[in-house]
């Protein structure tokens, strides 16, 4: 691996991504046992694991080949994450859960691809290999809600449930630390903010069109502030790891 | 000059193919495509880049494990790294022949190479898929049409 050709600036904008995809493959897994049905419960595990993947070779990028990964990402305060708020948040009932895993999946192929042509090559083989594994998420989340919008009572559900979290799909897309120098350098190759209107038609092709009011924008913190449901998931995921911090996985 | 015996690449390849994926015990890394590359000098340091079937698979530090344990006894290793490569990434058309046959026979368990269509391995009649998501993040689930049975399918 390269050293130390990341400035501050690029690893606060991989760290976002990072943080990300650990805490939304985080919530996919705490479905295991307790999904609907064992399919869902199935899918869940494997689309969170892969998630868990990504985190796990962004923050390697991050760490510049440091064998303390855990270390790193355990140990920091709340108020180091920058998480973004859609992957924070509580969503507690199945249609949210599959909600978000539509909506966070239909937004996510759309990050990686900025990667395509990056001047830092590991970054090209990492999403390739995650646009791959992507393909699979956004079929799976895209079969189980076309069958669910044919029944009303479902429809109703998962379009209430859309409305909710459409905000923080806006939020995901808006504030990225770093952002700026992660174009000029060559990183990436542009706003993540300009596939808006690509994850909204692909929104609005499956949902139909949607209330203008629920695009309108809000002031975004850049990820600085965490989401009040931020902290027990926090000691979720740090409960086994203080068991036995110097534990090798 | 140096007359301790070294091990040669042939025989560290040889070494490897005796790694059994954890999954599936008897199914050698090599042959479900895992290695990709060995590099070794002369003073007996061996370099082996291995690459996942997915970034998320929990079985990396247990096979890394495996191949250095195998690797450090041969003679005249004296140091053993193990790299796990983002590039290039795995596919079901890296799985031998052997493996194919050995997971159908052993297992159950098909692999869903590409262009191919998957083939029921306990009655070879045609499956259709069910889900693309199975008991492990690299199976499938297909059903058989002939024996209704249900199939767990090696996928990318």
């Amino acid at each position: 691996m390269v050293k130390s050709v990341l400035s501050s600036a690029i690893k606060e904008y991989l760290l976002a991504f990072a943080d990300d995809e650990h805490l939304m493959g985080q919530q996919h897994t705490e479905w295991i046992g307790i999904a609907p049905f064992l399919e869902e419960d199935m899918a869940f595990a494997s689309i969170g694991q892969d998630e868990l993947g990504h985190a796990s070779m962004l923050y390697a990028l991050i760490l510049e080949g440091s064998s303390e990964v855990d270390a790193f990402i355990f140990n920091r305060k709340p108020e180091e994450w920058r998480s973004c708020q859609l992957v924070e948040s509580n969503h507690q009932n199945w249609e949210e859960a599959l909600m978000r895993h539509w909506c966070y999946d239909m937004a996510e192929d759309l990050r990686w691809e900025l990667f395509r042509e990056s001047s830092l090559p590991e970054l090209v083989l990492i999403s390739e290999r995650a646009l791959k594994e992507e393909k699979y998420h956004r079929q799976h989340a895209d079969a189980l809600v076309e069958n669910l919008l044919k029944v009303s009572t479902s429809k109703s559900r998962l379009m209430k449930a859309l409305e909710g979290i459409v905000p923080e799909v806006l939020e995901l897309f808006s504030s990225i630390p770093g952002e700026t120098e992660a174009i000029s350098s060559g990183l990436v190759s542009g706003k993540y903010c300009d596939k808006l209107p690509t994850w909204r038609s692909r929104v609005e092709n499956r949902f139909g069109v949607l209330d203008q009011k629920l695009f309108a924008t809000s002031d975004h913190q850049a990820r600085t502030k965490r989401h009040l449901d931020f902290a027990p998931l926090y000691g979720r995921i740090r409960e086994v790891f203080l068991l036995d911090p110097k534990a090798v996985w | 000059m140096n007359l301790e015996i070294l091990a040669s690449v042939q025989d560290i390849h040889l070494a490897i193919e005796k790694v059994n994926d954890p999954e599936y015990p008897g199914i050698s890394i090599v042959d479900l495509g895992l290695l990709e590359n060995i590099k070794l000098n002369e003073i007996g340091e061996v370099v082996i880049q291995l690459i996942p079937t997915f970034s998320g698979c929990p079985a990396l530090q247990m096979i890394a494990q495996d191949v250095r344990e195998i690797i450090e006894k041969l003679p005249g290793v004296k140091k053993v790294d193990v790299v796990w490569l983002n590039s290039p990434v795995w596919s079901v058309n890296r799985v031998t022949a052997k493996a194919e046959k050995d997971l159908a026979e052993k297992f159950t368990v098909a692999v869903q190479i590409q262009g191919r269509k998957v083939k029921c391995p306990r009655c070879q009649s045609e499956t259709t898929i069910k889900s693309h998501f199975g008991p492990s993040r690299c199976r499938s689930i297909h059903v058989c049409s002939g024996c209704n049975e249900v199939i767990e399918t090696l996928r990318d």
